[in-house]
């Protein structure tokens, strides 16, 4: 008998399946009309997407809020922007970027596992803010500049070779990419390993007692996500020929939670159709008035007051029976007379 | 048959300010039987089994399983050496089903490589969790969220999950606390039939329960042993009936 956590994983493939499928439909559209605009915009969602998925790992199935996980995301952009300066090399390029973001996600679990629960999370914070502003204030980096000029590179898979500069190619590219990362989650989720990640989201103090290492599973998942973030962040410059500190910011981190939030944490698809909706919600506002913080702000506090599971988070458990299926039905009208009283 | 005793406790003890909570307790656990602590409310009995499951750390004495110190080390380590434990209040994974909670620990006895393969690998920890689901009356249960359990299943579930890791060693905390009198009966006629596979070591309240299924008592008073024995044996001591029976 199949268990909850994998049908469930099961149904979000079903959804990665039509997110591909929406995805190739965009890039058909795009290739055809020549629209690159829209195509790039697609692409920095998708590498977005990558970073929400780091955030999921820890958020949605450890527990473990972190506000600080574009630093790796940036630590991969830069690290891949600096060997493509060198030599135009996609693979170097990914490699570098991935142990990179490994080793300094040790040293920042290390610190940031010391404690828990939201002393992780300013932590996180922490570190993400003081090697972000160090990135800023060194002229080797290019400082509150950035690097830019990145050469435009040729990625060879197999026999194929894709120019980034292509939008259609190279979105169809970071889309496999990121089809990846989410297989690779989707698997350890499906491990012994991955469901004592979830036991810690449930209750970590019981953990110990079944003789599993609290701290070492934490170190584990916060190194993988911090990995995720890095080979993400990775893609960028290659997208937009340039890295900048932003990348490591505040805004950047909390973008990927609000983007799982909207989602679904703790669904994996969700920080896919997460990224998309948020970026999609930005651009769109962003349309109508330069104020689309303030309005983002409001339906970000609307959407967590009255859809607090998110998008994937009310979507899947449709999908999934279970014998006290009355209890999640019973939470609807309370939602929905929630809302009410709330007009 | 080995006759020597599972586990040992050597003088321990440990003080909150200037309370001892436990006072120089020393007991031997003998193999396969049920042993059992009792005390009034405040006794130190939960303390004890803090102390014996690494929760705490002890000022002095030692605990030993088959000759293994087992202090000053981790919950982890502990579990290594055949010891598992319930809780006092019911310590489960809520919000995960009935057959996940016993996976979670049955998982503990596959080999270390299996922990990055898929779960469907682990064919050991499966059939271990049909054996406890069939064993503990909860195979109709199994896809069910631990939360939505009846409390009497929860605290079955509690001692389930403690056994799945074949421990050899088994410390319940007030196992049957707050059950009806119906589910404290099936439990006690459970834990007695652990005492094949594995050594029970037991806090209860309910002295009826204690007097059935106990092959030896230790009391506890302020701290200190106050007496051990069998349970008839314990039934006739004047301390005892004065600290203890004398005020129930």
């Amino acid at each position: 008998m199949r268990d909850e956590q994998s049908r469930s994983i099961r149904v979000s493939h079903a959804f990665l399946l039509l997110f591909c499928a929406c995805a190739l439909v965009a890039a058909a559209i795009g290739a055809v009309s020549g629209n690159s605009f829209y195509l790039r915009l697609a692409t920095e969602a998708l590498i977005l997407a990558g970073l929400a998925l780091s955030v999921d790992l820890l958020l949605g199935y450890t527990g473990a809020l972190s506000l600080g996980q574009a630093l790796y995301f940036g630590v991969g952009a830069y690290v891949s922007a600096l060997v493509l300066l060198q030599t135009a090399s996609f693979w170097l390029a990914m490699s570098a970027a991935g142990a990179a973001s490994l080793l300094s996600a040790f040293i920042g679990g290390l610190i940031a596992n010391r404690v828990r629960a939201v002393y992780f999370t300013l932590i996180t914070l922490g570190l993400s803010q003081v090697i972000g502003k160090v990135v800023y204030n060194t002229r080797e980096l290019g400082a509150s500049d950035g690097i830019i000029g990145i050469p435009v590179i040729d990625i060879g898979i197999g026999g194929w070779s894709v120019s980034a500069a292509d939008p259609t190619g190279f979105f169809l590219v970071v889309l496999v990419f990121i089809v990846i990362l989410y297989g690779a989650l989707a698997y350890l989720l499906e491990t012994p390993f991955g469901r004592v990640l979830i036991a810690l989201r449930s209750n970590e103090k019981r953990v110990p007692f079944l003789g599993y290492s609290v701290w070492r599973a934490r170190m584990i998942a916060y190194v993988l996500a911090g990995v995720v973030a890095g080979l993400s962040g990775a893609l960028y410059p290659m997208l937009r020929g340039f890295v900048s500190p932003e990348l490591m910011s505040f805004s950047m981190s909390s973008n990927a939670v609000v983007a799982v939030l909207l989602g679904g944490a703790g669904t994996l698809v969700g920080a896919l159709y997460g990224s998309v909706l948020l970026v999609v919600i930005k651009s769109i506002i962003g349309s109508w008035t330069e104020h689309h913080l303030i309005v983002i702000g409001a339906l970000f506090i609307w959407s967590i007051l009255f859809f607090p599971r998110g998008l994937m988070g009310m979507i899947i458990p449709y999908f999934l029976k279970r014998p006290s299926e009355e209890q999640s039905t019973v939470q609807v009208p309370s939602n929905v007379s929630l809302s009410g009283e709330a007009k | 048959m080995n006759n020597t005793p599972i586990m040992k406790i050597e003088g321990l003890g440990i003080s909150f300010g200037g309370l001892k909570a436990v006072d120089d307790v020393s007991f031997d656990v003998d193999r396969n039987q049920v042993k059992t602590v009792i005390g009034p409310n405040g006794a130190g009995k939960s303390t004890l089994f803090n102390l014996i499951s690494g929760a705490l750390r002890p000022r002095s004495g030692r605990v030993l399983i088959d000759g293994a110190v087992l202090n000053g080390k981790s919950a982890g380590q502990i579990k290594a050496h055949g010891l598992s434990r319930s809780f006092q209040i019911t310590n489960l994974f809520f919000d995960l089903t009935v057959r996940e909670n016993l996976r979670l620990a049955a998982q503990y006895l596959e080999p270390a490589r299996h922990a990055w393969l898929p779960i469907k690998r682990s064919a050991r920890a499966a059939s271990k969790v049909d054996e406890l689901l069939s064993r503990f009356i909860l195979t109709v249960k199994a896809d069910e969220l631990a939360g939505s359990l009846s409390h009497g299943e929860q605290r079955r579930l509690e001692i389930a999950v403690c056994l799945a890791s074949e421990p050899k060693v088994l410390l319940l905390d007030e196992p049957t606390q707050g059950m009806s009198h119906g589910d404290t009966e099936d439990t006690k006629e459970l834990i007695r039939g652990l005492t094949d596979s594995v050594t029970v070591l037991l806090i209860e309240h309910d002295v009826g329960l204690v007097m059935d299924i106990s092959d030896s008592i230790v009391v506890m008073h302020q701290g200190k042993k106050l007496a051990e024995g069998t349970p008839a044996s314990v039934r006739q001591n004047a301390d005892v009936q004065a600290a203890y029976f004398g005020s129930v």
